[in-house]
């Protein structure tokens, strides 16, 4: 008998939303000692799914029909209270973001401890006894001292450790993880994903993991549903459904993971067209009453960019590869070390001198949400670069059109506003707005990382077409190395503001040098299945 | 939903709005409503309202309050927009220059501002208005000069936080200038709260005017609510009307306003929005 079964669950949305149900006649088994995965893009309703297990819909929210069982006892009857009695103690949670879960003004041995006391009596001084001992189970070190410690003085893989230890400080039987990985660097990823594996063969538990990431599903799942717009559209053991496929949706799914099999080789040797050399950027914080501090975020970095050519920066976060890109386009002024483009020095211009230079260099953002003033037209937006050039309108809008074409969008859009668009067709906005100055340089900052992975693909697809199209220098920021060895001619790693190690993909993907590589393409979650 | 259609969902909103354009109908057809000045003695003073001819009745020394009070809302309203147009002028100005330039002009521009915070407000305000005689414009500039920084500091915090998003920086990267920047991407997205933020001052010039009025620093050739108050406090026993019935005015008006800027607030948040 499983531990949990879901039975035709569906759950309504309230009124006015895009659609009426959230979930749909939704059916799934967790055995006992078990990882269930479900996997799916935004909006499919997974993170819901989980949530009514939980019972804890948003408001609004409702589960109309089916059960969710669990040890036959159907959870959509139970009383609140008897739900919370079983929050934490049969069923335990850990979520995305671990910095909003926690509570920022009490300390991690007082919010264990917490927790263990609203469900079981023992004293003060026992439950924070048991708190030290499960941060150590959570492979943290020094549990004694991190129990004074306060959230906001934690690493993110440290305060996740420290979710999951305040979830299984009950001992459930059923851990349900939302995303609780999503939020962290691919190195402590991975190391968050062995520990929750680790935890569940030790204890005999079952987990309900939620991810948008197959890879993470490759490494992490005994059995696999695969959601869409509510519904499950093909479930099974992990290889069944990752090894062959039945739904056209799970092959579209996995045929968007990048996968880095065929490296882009590095191009002929051509004239540079742009050339950093020992650029510097430091971060000054404190002022009058408190000492001056500085970081140094980029340090004494160089490289070398053609026409045509695609480099990639990849990183961890704290790397400096969004400073480099900033300080590159002059959003941020360097400290040191020039920008040389067709020889002329930017770095240290000043900005009206620059103005007339920027076309030559565009940037598409990472946050689709922000990177479009929400109270412009499209056609305002996209217009404003060849505007202020002092292109006229009627020109400025007819090419408009054929931008937003080339984008693969229609040129009717140009009356509407950002709002009424995805994230995908954003980012092709976001291109289009650039690809007006006809660029010599694109600079590309974490330009797909906000995006479901079929989107991702077609937008690394049309980025790769129209660097080709236009013979465009391209610089690409990205914290996925496999996003970075599908677009990517050369690549260069940097951590803590330095360069590791660069060179062409194929070489740094199959031959790292330094061990930071090393270990940034050993935690590529389902590396060695997919 | 529409903005206007959040706006008049809700009722306080409506009844702010209503009574508002009331008191503005009232203080424009002030003139035509009555033949005589506010300033024109009509009778035996402090008949009671309801007198003959005397809807409100008269005051100290004999004056149709009816009248007054009509033109006093002129005065009152004209200070109260005038003194927040002026206000929200220099603290767009000031707050706007030092919430995206930062650095030490951050610095310094709220240093100015802080200075005009840590003062005794009301006091600088007399100080001022005694200093450049007692009258319309030294009221309409004393009050601009004392209100200005809440609408800096509301100004800055919002350009702070919009100045970093990318699609700022977008506009910087296609070679947008930095007046055209603040005034077409940050500054349409910085105005819910700076409108909210002016509806209540209005509200609360016309406050301050009635009580520089009510201490003889208003404008001695013009009627206003607070004047009106001020004049009477002699007779506040025998003839309440004389202070009441104005100071009804000033309440109304100022509760209208407030409810005015409550409905601007909920109906320009985007959280609100179903």
């Amino acid at each position: 008998m499983p531990l949990l079964s879901l039975q035709n669950l569906t759950i309504a949305l309230p009124q006015g939303a895009d659609r009426p149900l959230a979930v749909e006649d939704v059916s799934l088994q967790i055995g006992r000692n078990e990882i269930v995965c479900i996997v799916g893009e935004s909006g499919s309703g997974k993170s819901l799914t989980a949530h009514a297990v939980m019972g804890l819909l948003p408001r609004g929210v409702m589960a109309t029909g089916g059960s969710i069982l669990f040890e036959d006892a159907d959870l959509l009857k139970e009383s609140p209270q008897a739900m919370r009695r079983r929050r934490g103690s049969d069923i335990a949670m850990i979520f995305q973001d671990p910095m909003a879960a926690l509570n920022p003004v009490m300390t991690v041995g007082h919010q264990v401890a917490e927790q263990i006391r609203a469900h079981r009596a023992v004293s003060e001084h026992q439950a924070l006894k048991q708190a030290e001992e499960l941060l150590g189970q959570m492979g943290l070190k020094d549990p004694r001292s991190l129990l004074k410690a306060y959230p906001h003085q934690l690493s993110g893989g440290q305060r996740q450790r420290v979710m999951i230890a305040m979830a299984l400080s009950l001992s459930p039987k059923l851990l349900i993880a939302d995303e609780p990985t999503t939020a962290l660097d691919v190195t402590t990823q991975a190391q968050i994903l062995k520990l929750i594996k680790r935890l569940q063969a030790e204890r005999a538990m079952s987990v309900l993991f939620i991810t948008h990431d197959f890879g993470v599903v490759a490494d992490m799942a005994d059995s696999v549903a695969v959601m869409r717009h509510g519904r499950i559209v093909e479930s099974g053991t992990t290889r069944q459904v990752l090894g062959s496929p039945a739904h056209d949706y799970t092959r579209a799914l996995l045929a968007a993971v990048p996968k880095g099999e065929n490296y882009l080789p590095p191009p002929a040797q051509a004239k540079a067209l742009l050339q950093v050399s020992g650029l510097t950027k430091r971060f000054r914080r404190g002022g009058l009453f408190s000492r001056a501090s500085a970081i140094t975020a980029v340090d004494q970095v160089s490289l070398t960019l053609s026409r045509g050519e695609t480099l990639g920066v990849v990183g961890e976060s704290g790397s400096g590869k969004s400073t480099l890109a900033r300080c590159v386009i002059r959003l941020l002024d360097p400290d040191a070390g020039e920008v040389l483009l067709d020889g002329a020095d930017i770095a240290h211009m000043r900005e009206r001198s620059l103005r007339p230079l920027r076309r030559r260099i565009q940037m598409v953002f990472q946050d689709p949400f922000s990177s479009l003033n929400p109270r412009q037209t499209i056609g305002d937006i996209v217009t404003a670069g060849p505007r202020i050039l002092g292109e006229d309108a009627g020109k400025a809008r007819a090419r408009a059109a054929e931008t937003l074409q080339l984008v693969g969008l229609k040129p009717e859009c140009m009356d509407r506003f950002p709002h009424e668009f995805s994230g995908g067709q954003r980012q092709r906005i976001g291109l289009a707005r650039a690809l007006m100055l006809k660029p010599d340089v694109l600079i590309a900052d974490e330009p797909v990382s906000a995006l479901d992975v079929t989107v991702q693909a077609q937008v690394l697809k049309l980025l790769d077409d129209v660097r080709r199209q236009m013979n465009l220098a391209m610089l690409f920021i990205t914290h996925d190395m496999r996003v970075a060895a599908e677009v990517c001619h050369r690549v260069m790693v940097m951590r803590h503001g330095r360069i590791v190690e660069e060179g062409p993909t194929r070489d740094i993907f199959t031959a790292p040098a330094s061990d930071y590589t090393k270990a940034l393409l050993a935690a590529i979650p389902g590396r060695q299945s997919l | 939903m529409s903005f206007a259609r959040r706006f008049f969902a809700s009722p306080p909103a409506v009844f702010g709005f209503a009574v508002f354009l009331v008191v503005v109908a009232i203080a424009l057809a002030a003139p035509f409503l009555f033949a005589r000045g506010p300033l024109s003695i009509v009778g035996m003073p402090l008949l009671p309202p309801g007198s003959p001819g005397l809807l409100a009745g008269s005051d100290v020394i004999g004056r149709d309050m009816a009248v007054g009070l009509a033109y006093g809302a002129r005065i009152s309203l004209l200070v109260g927009i005038a003194s927040t147009c002026c206000a929200v002028g220099i603290g767009l100005l000031l707050g706007a220059t030092a919430g995206y330039y930062g650095g030490w002009l951050d610095d310094l521009l709220m240093r100015v501002t802080e200075f005009f915070q840590i003062i005794p407000t009301f006091v600088l305000l007399m100080v001022l208005v005694a200093f450049l005689q007692p009258s319309l414009g030294s009221a309409v500039i004393g009050i601009a000069l004392i209100t200005w920084p809440q609408v800096a500091r509301v100004v800055r915090g919002q350009f702070l936080s919009l100045r970093s998003r990318e699609f700022v920086e977008a506009a910087r990267v296609i070679g947008m200038g930095d007046v055209r920047i603040i005034v077409t991407q940050i500054l349409p997205n910085a105005l819910p709260p700076i409108v909210v933020v002016s509806s209540m001052m209005v509200g609360n010039a016309i406050l301050t005017e009635s009580a520089l009025s009510f201490l003889g620093l208003g404008d001695p050739n013009l009627m206003s609510w607070g004047s009106m108050i001020g004049g009477s406090r002699v007779a506040m026993w025998v003839a309440w009307w004389t202070t009441v019935l104005p100071g009804l005015c000033i309440v109304i008006t100022v509760l209208a306003l407030n409810f005015i800027g409550d409905g601007l607030n909920d109906a320009l948040n985007p959280r609100r929005r179903g």
